[in-house]
């Protein structure tokens, strides 16, 4: 009777210690986001946005902090929140959505492993388009692949900008000569303008602003769709092989995941729940959409298990598109 | 159009508006003093500060700040001989060995003075060319670009000093910078140069532990050795009165201080060319301005033109910097990237609108910039002489703070470890040039034109073929490297002739 009375004590002590232990886990203390890249980009104001409405959904409202933790195009990151990150849920991360290919083709340097984070989820997701300057002749992707040698000018190989053309020029019949070295896609856009290069492709959350001037039109994009081009036909679709159509599908993984946060893999389950439940309400709140809405940032959330599932359907892949995917694909970013 | 220029004026000056600008310089005031705060990096934390005001509040916040931080900055090189910002580095060069000299006070005087000449200059040049900064800035290619980074980069021949051993020596500074350069993920081929397995090196050197290893370091060991203070033995009662001394050294050399902000404006114009880079020219065409070999030595030791030139250029190239931010949304440095950021924050796109439809907002920001930098240059003044006085204290009790500063300015550029690496190597590199008599500014302006020159070139060749070589402007720009090239030995020739003629 007595060893009954301290199991069923001890057991009402752990079932009560559940939520309590989650509570003051955050009560009092400091959250911190690592961030892969330096103040002011994209990854940043993300980051930055989810910070400031984290805390309304968090027992305790912990206070959340942006650390920058820059570098090799976010691998300095990624390793440390897998290897050195104290995993209590405290300290979670962003960083390049590319990190999954640099898994994939096995980069120098990389020591972590996607699919053992423990994923908040996706804050976004980001089509990847391909424009044209509007004065060029070519109105249809079925036009664009009768044109010779067009020009198509890109900030350098591991980047949306030159690996989309890339493997349409691989894949699927264009003839484009691709010009990298440019210092951004504001630059390349520049380019356009001058006539110096008539097309580029790139994040259509980017794009968009000089599609709205006229100054460019869109003519194709990956699978992942956004409101006002869900037309456009699909790179996949026009890949003349069923290995470019797959490299392709792989390629296009990233920007389904276009902002994922982490957590490092040993982080407790109940602190999960809880980061986790923060991270999608925090997502629904009507005033971080507001913000998001004045500052041209898409939100569109991804839990972690389609996170998760959807990298591990590209870890998932046999050795011959790996291979095939390297040889086209470099990671940058 | 005229009416619209003095309506901006007229929004920046609502109380509101001229209270968010005033919160603004005071922070960009000690941002620009303290080298361990990047102008850049602040700029991107006081972004959300700026969704609740109106767009023009919103610039006048963030201009105001942004504006003053070369400024301010320059006095922390002058004092310490540390860069305040990564723009602000070539004015070590003569400015803190003016302080040195125990001219702390005139060389203050005169980076103030020309500050805010190149500032209302860049400011002006921006609203002056807003009809035709659209087909100036298309005119630009990556050819032209290419040789603007060129023409740059012949400078070496006027920073190296006198005499075919001191040439030498110059070109293979500024060839050791290009390689520098290098260092990183090639944009071509995705190709990892010089990284050596280590993850930190993939985005190449950073500006800011490089420089800060390259000026302060050493100035940091001279101290040490000496034992005294920064203005050394001298006699400290002509430290503060050089202050109007410096002014008026401004408007002596006012030519040389139009036309160094004209440069830096003209940067600041070109996109991708970056913010480092104008100081370097300026300083460069600043040596030009000697008259002969015995002026042309002074340099470096202390020569207050030296201070004029870079002074004027950091501070006319954000003026410059904004056009093509506003004209065509692509941003002309980092620190503009981020002001990109403020424009979608508060629903605007830059673009051709910014010249039409928003011209009032356009022309606030170009006041809000004359304004913010009448005010810190003011209020400087008034506290110049106090501040000239820290030369007088004892090294053994400065050298701490300034090692500290030192550290933490490295540090915040990439908060990692190899940052504080980098500044050591190149702070022992550069204390190594100066004992054995190598100029660092070559290699300085080797290495911050070093990617623009190659990713220009590559982007040229592999659109054009080889005939971009023959593009108009390409030629004039080419002709230009060979003035700036063999300058120096057309200026002896003609010494040699006159002095002839006179005897």
């Amino acid at each position: 009777m007595k060893k009954l009375t301290i199991i069923f004590f001890s057991l009402l002590v752990l079932v009560a210690s559940v939520p309590s232990h989650a509570a003051s886990v955050f009560e009092g203390k400091t959250i911190t986001i690592v961030v892969g890249y330096k103040p002011g980009g994209g990854y940043d104001r993300y980051a930055r946005l989810i910070a400031k409405h984290l805390p309304k959904y968090i027992p305790g409202s912990p206070a959340v902090i942006i650390q920058n933790m820059p570098g090799a195009s976010s691998v300095i990151a990624a390793n440390h929140l897998f290897n050195v990150a104290k995993p209590d849920g405290l300290t979670f991360g962003t960083f390049n959505n590319a990190t999954v290919i640099a898994q994939l083709i096995k980069v120098e340097g990389v020591k972590f492993d996607l699919a053992k984070f423990l994923w908040l989820g996706s804050a976004a997701s980001d089509a990847v388009v391909l424009t044209v300057r509007s004065d060029v002749p070519y109105k249809s992707a079925e036009d664009l692949r009768k044109a010779k040698q067009f020009v198509i000018g890109t900030t350098g190989p591991g980047s949306s900008t030159h690996d989309f053309p890339a493997l349409l020029k691989e894949y699927a019949g264009f003839d484009f000569k691709l010009v990298p070295g440019y210092s951004s896609s504001a630059d390349v856009m520049l380019a356009i303008e001058r006539k110096e290069v008539d097309g580029r492709a790139g994040s259509y959350d980017s794009i968009k602003p000089f599609m709205d001037r006229g100054l460019v039109r869109p003519i194709l994009r990956n699978r992942t769709s956004a409101p006002g081009i869900e037309k456009l036909p699909v790179d996949e679709n026009l890949a003349t092989s069923q290995k470019g159509k797959i490299v392709m599908a792989v390629n296009a993984v990233p920007t389904q995941i276009y902002r994922p946060f982490v957590a490092p893999p040993a982080t407790p389950k109940d602190v999960m729940k809880v980061l986790r439940d923060a991270f999608a309400n925090a997502l629904k709140d009507k005033e971080l959409l507001a913000e998001a809405e004045k500052g041209k940032m898409t939100i569109d959330y991804t839990s972690s298990e389609d996170a998760l599932k959807v990298v591990a359907e590209v870890l998932a892949q046999p050795p011959d598109i790996v291979q095939e995917l390297a040889k086209h694909i470099k990671f940058g970013d | 159009m005229l009416d619209t220029f003095i309506q901006g004026l007229f929004v920046v000056l609502e109380w509101q508006t001229f209270l968010v600008m005033l919160v603004g310089i005071f922070l960009g005031f000690w941002v620009g003093l303290l080298p361990g705060l990047g102008g850049t990096t602040t700029l991107a934390l006081m972004l959300p500060f700026i969704y609740k005001m109106t767009p023009v509040e919103a610039f006048a916040f963030l201009l105001g700040m942004h504006s003053v931080v070369s400024t301010t900055g320059d006095i922390t090189s002058v004092l310490f001989g540390i860069p305040g910002e990564g723009t602000t580095a070539a004015t070590i060069l003569d400015g803190h060995a003016m302080a040195k000299k125990g001219e702390a006070g005139r060389a203050l005087g005169a980076a103030l003075m020309s500050s805010l000449i190149g500032a209302l200059i860049g400011a002006f040049a921006l609203a002056l060319s807003i009809p035709i900064v659209r087909p100036l800035v298309l005119t630009f290619g990556a050819p032209e670009l290419f040789m603007l980074a060129v023409v740059g980069i012949a400078f070496i021949s006027s920073l190296s000093g006198e005499g075919g051993r001191a040439l030498l020596r110059g070109v293979l500074a500024g060839l050791l910078g290009l390689l520098f350069a290098l260092v990183g993920q090639d944009p071509q081929a995705g190709v990892q140069r010089f990284t050596f397995g280590q993850l930190y090196l993939w985005g190449g050197l950073d500006l800011v532990p490089v420089l800060v290893g390259l000026f302060a370091i050493p100035e940091i060991v001279d101290l040490a050795v000496r034992g005294t203070s920064i203005a050394g033995e001298l006699p400290p009662e002509n430290l503060g009165k050089g202050v109007w001394v410096g002014v008026k050294d401004t408007f002596v050399h006012l030519g040389l201080t139009v036309r160094c902000s004209l440069v830096g404006t003209f940067i600041g114009i070109m996109p991708g060319l970056g913010g480092g880079v104008a100081q370097w020219i300026a300083y460069g065409h600043a040596v030009q301005s000697a008259r002969d070999s015995e002026e042309r030595t002074g340099f470096g030791k202390g020569d207050v033109r030296g201070v004029l030139g870079p002074g004027a250029a950091n501070n006319s190239k954000e003026g410059g910097s904004l056009i093509p931010t506003i004209a065509f949304g692509v941003p002309g440095s980092s620190s503009m990237a981020i002001l990109l950021g403020a424009f979608f924050l508060q629903g605007i796109s830059p673009g051709p609108d910014m010249l039409d439809k928003h011209l009032v907002l356009t022309f606030s920001m170009v006041w809000t910039m004359v304004v913010a930098n009448i005010i810190t240059v003011a209020v400087s003044l008034l506290f110049l002489n106090y501040l000239a006085k820290l030369t007088l204290i004892r090294g053994s009790v400065l050298i701490p703070f300034i090692l500290f500063f030192s550290f933490i300015g490295a540090y915040t550029s990439n908060n990692h470890l190899g940052d504080l690496a980098v500044l050591l190597a190149f702070g022992f590199f550069g204390y190594l040039m100066i004992r054995c008599g190598w100029p660092r500014a070559p290699l300085v302006l080797g290495f911050v034109l070093g990617r623009i020159a190659e990713n220009n070139f590559y982007i040229s060749t592999i659109r054009y073929g080889s005939a971009w070589v023959g593009r108009p402007l390409v030629l004039v720009l080419i002709a230009l490297t060979v003035i700036v090239l063999f300058f120096p030995l057309i200026r002896s020739k003609w010494q040699e002739s006159t002095k002839g003629e006179t005897q």
